[in-house]
């Protein structure tokens, strides 16, 4: 497995800010890696440095070894598509694309095979000021996939879409990792996010918190889940588990959930010690859970004065 | 390099900036070229005054009838250099007001090559600009000259001694607009400072201190064009043209190649 894309040891300064500390991680080919983190934790940084749009205050970020101003005609190599990334109101979609095609080299026909892509053909000569947020971030991605990249960096790419949006975006970014693509998407919001990453970077306050593939990190939130059981015979219930080595807690007067038990476990005790069941639900510790662990508390503003997260000051982007 | 001034052209055309400045620059023109006709239509005096060829010598042919007339005629519109200037600070401000230089500096991330696309294709946009107006010149001039029992073809004759300092004058601002506007992003106080300049700040200190006409923009504008006579400080004494034109070129440079520094810590977030 390559990396396509190496940060190593990434850091921004923003006056008295520290936005991005210090962050190392690996984005692999052929998979897709979540960048998450809350709002305000600098993701966005991260990615405008990767693409040069900010300057790095310390560390690299490289792409096959090379920093993204050192690549010849970058579009083609790493595709972008970046959150407060406009478009002249009165240009025509098209035309867009024509401005990127031509400074690139890219040959006319890709402008509408592009457009064809992201289904964008019927518009393709109407003013991207008539567009809607969804076509908006239909034509960013039209953008970034113009050059044919091997790599593709999207920064919450979901955001305005429309669930059937949401459902083509999945579909789309899977297909590109299928195609052996390294796709580098940024969310804040895991649960968008759980069908469709393979690898992990988690970060909080610009510091990287968890590096992992998507599956280990299911197994981590595996663990500490339980069954929850609903009975009119908890007292009976009770006395049972009390008997054996088993760690359970009263969550309502008729439910309790026990640690670690498996419905197949359960399932047979019950029946032995004949003790009526209205409801046995299999509680697993949802990613999102995990996910909120490793970022807590820093997304909530700081105490005194309501005043706003240190990420949100002036001159900071959020 | 043609690469990335190709799509600037494309950027260009794309939006309504030059259409709209071209039509305002044709604009002032033409009413300046028929307030010339007007101002000078039954006074029997040239440009140096009322009076001055009354009475005395031979009656003329029509208005207006020497050589350098012909040429101030010709140069009525060198004033719209100023919408040259625009089309300069616009082809960068645009970017930054519609967040389209994200895309731009992705598509080009060396950001003096960014500058120097956008220096050869606001060069040739303001050579294209000189031409027009000009064209617009002769073809309102010619046709009101010839009613007056003037000769067209004299004014055509002077194209040649016209043209070339106008095209001049009007690829080094649209240089310097360019230089202007990578400095200050900002479209309206790029505006509003090149505009509060070129119409307001520029005469007071011309004013107050008249050797300085000929190091100020607009006066390295006339030099550069060769066209003096008509204005007031000329008396003062201008530079030569290509001293003046070296200086407007100066001028660009320094705002361009600072603009460009600037430019390339700028984050763009």
């Amino acid at each position: 497995m390559t990396s396509a894309i190496e940060v190593r040891g990434l850091s921004k300064q923003f006056g008295s800010v520290r936005a991005v500390d210090d962050l190392s991680f690996e984005v692999a080919e052929g998979r897709v890696t979540g960048f998450l983190g809350p709002n305000g934790s600098g993701k966005t940084t991260t990615l405008r440095m990767l693409l040069g749009l900010v300057s790095i205050t310390d560390g690299a970020a490289t792409f096959g070894g090379r920093r993204y101003d050192q690549l010849e005609h970058p579009v083609r190599h790493v595709g972008a598509a970046l959150e407060a990334t406009s478009f002249h109101p009165g240009r025509r979609a098209r035309d867009h694309l024509k401005t990127v095609a031509l400074a690139s080299r890219i040959p006319m026909s890709r402008v509408d095979e592009t457009l064809d892509i992201v289904g964008l053909t019927d518009v393709a000569r109407r003013r991207v000021g008539k567009f809607s947020l969804g076509m908006r971030q239909r034509l960013q991605l039209a953008t970034a996939l113009l050059g044919d990249p091997e790599i593709l960096i999207l920064d919450e790419p979901a955001n305005g879409l429309d669930p059937q949006g949401i459902q083509w975006l999945r579909t789309f970014i899977r297909d590109q990792a299928a195609l052996g693509h390294a796709v580098l998407v940024s969310s804040h919001l895991l649960s968008e996010m759980e069908e469709t990453v393979d690898d992990v970077v988690i970060i909080s306050q610009g510091r990287l918190v968890l590096e992992t593939t998507l599956a280990d990190m299911a197994a981590q939130a595996g663990t500490g889940t339980g069954m929850r059981i609903r009975t009119p015979e908890i007292q009976r219930l009770a006395q049972a588990l009390n008997a054996i080595p088993v760690g359970w807690r009263q969550i309502a007067p008729d439910s309790l959930v026990i640690d670690g038990a498996t419905p197949e476990w359960f399932g047979p005790f019950a029946a032995q010690h004949q003790i009526v069941l209205y409801e046995l639900v299999n509680e697993r510790g949802s990613l999102e859970d995990v996910f909120l662990r490793l970022t807590h508390g820093f997304d909530a503003p700081t105490p005194g004065g309501g005043q706003p997260a240190p990420f949100h000051t002036p001159g900071a982007p959020s | 390099m043609t690469a990335v001034v190709r799509s600037e052209w494309v950027k260009l055309r794309t939006t309504s900036v030059p259409w709209v400045l071209t039509g305002i620059a044709l604009l002032i023109t033409g009413l300046s070229v028929l307030l010339y006709f007007v101002s000078h239509g039954h006074s029997g005096g040239g440009p140096n005054g009322p009076g001055s060829d009354v009475g005395f010598g031979p009656p003329h042919p029509g208005y207006p009838h020497t050589v350098q007339q012909l040429r101030d005629l010709l140069g009525t519109g060198l004033g719209t250099y100023v919408f040259s200037l625009l089309l300069g600070v616009l082809m960068i401000t645009t970017e930054f007001r519609h967040k389209t230089v994200t895309t731009s500096f992705l598509v080009t991330p060396r950001r003096p090559v960014f500058v120097a696309g956008k220096l050869v294709l606001a060069a040739l946009a303001g050579a294209v600009l000189a031409v027009i107006v000009l064209g617009a010149t002769l073809v309102g001039a010619g046709i009101a000259l010839s009613a007056k029992g003037g000769s067209f073809s004299a004014l055509a004759h002077q194209l040649g001694a016209v043209a070339p300092g106008m095209v001049l004058v009007f690829v080094l601002f649209a240089l310097l607009g360019v230089g202007v506007g990578s400095l200050i992003t900002n479209q309206v106080a790029a505006i509003i400072i090149c505009l509060g300049w070129f119409l307001i700040l520029e005469n007071i200190i011309q004013g107050l201190w008249n050797w300085t006409a000929k190091w100020l923009p607009s006066g390295a504008a006339a030099a550069a064009a060769n066209v003096t006579a008509g204005r007031r400080d000329a008396t003062f004494g201008l530079f030569n043209w290509w001293q003046g034109s070296l200086l407007i070129l100066a001028y660009g440079l320094v705002f361009a190649v600072i603009g460009s520094l600037v430019l390339a810590r700028r984050d763009i977030t």
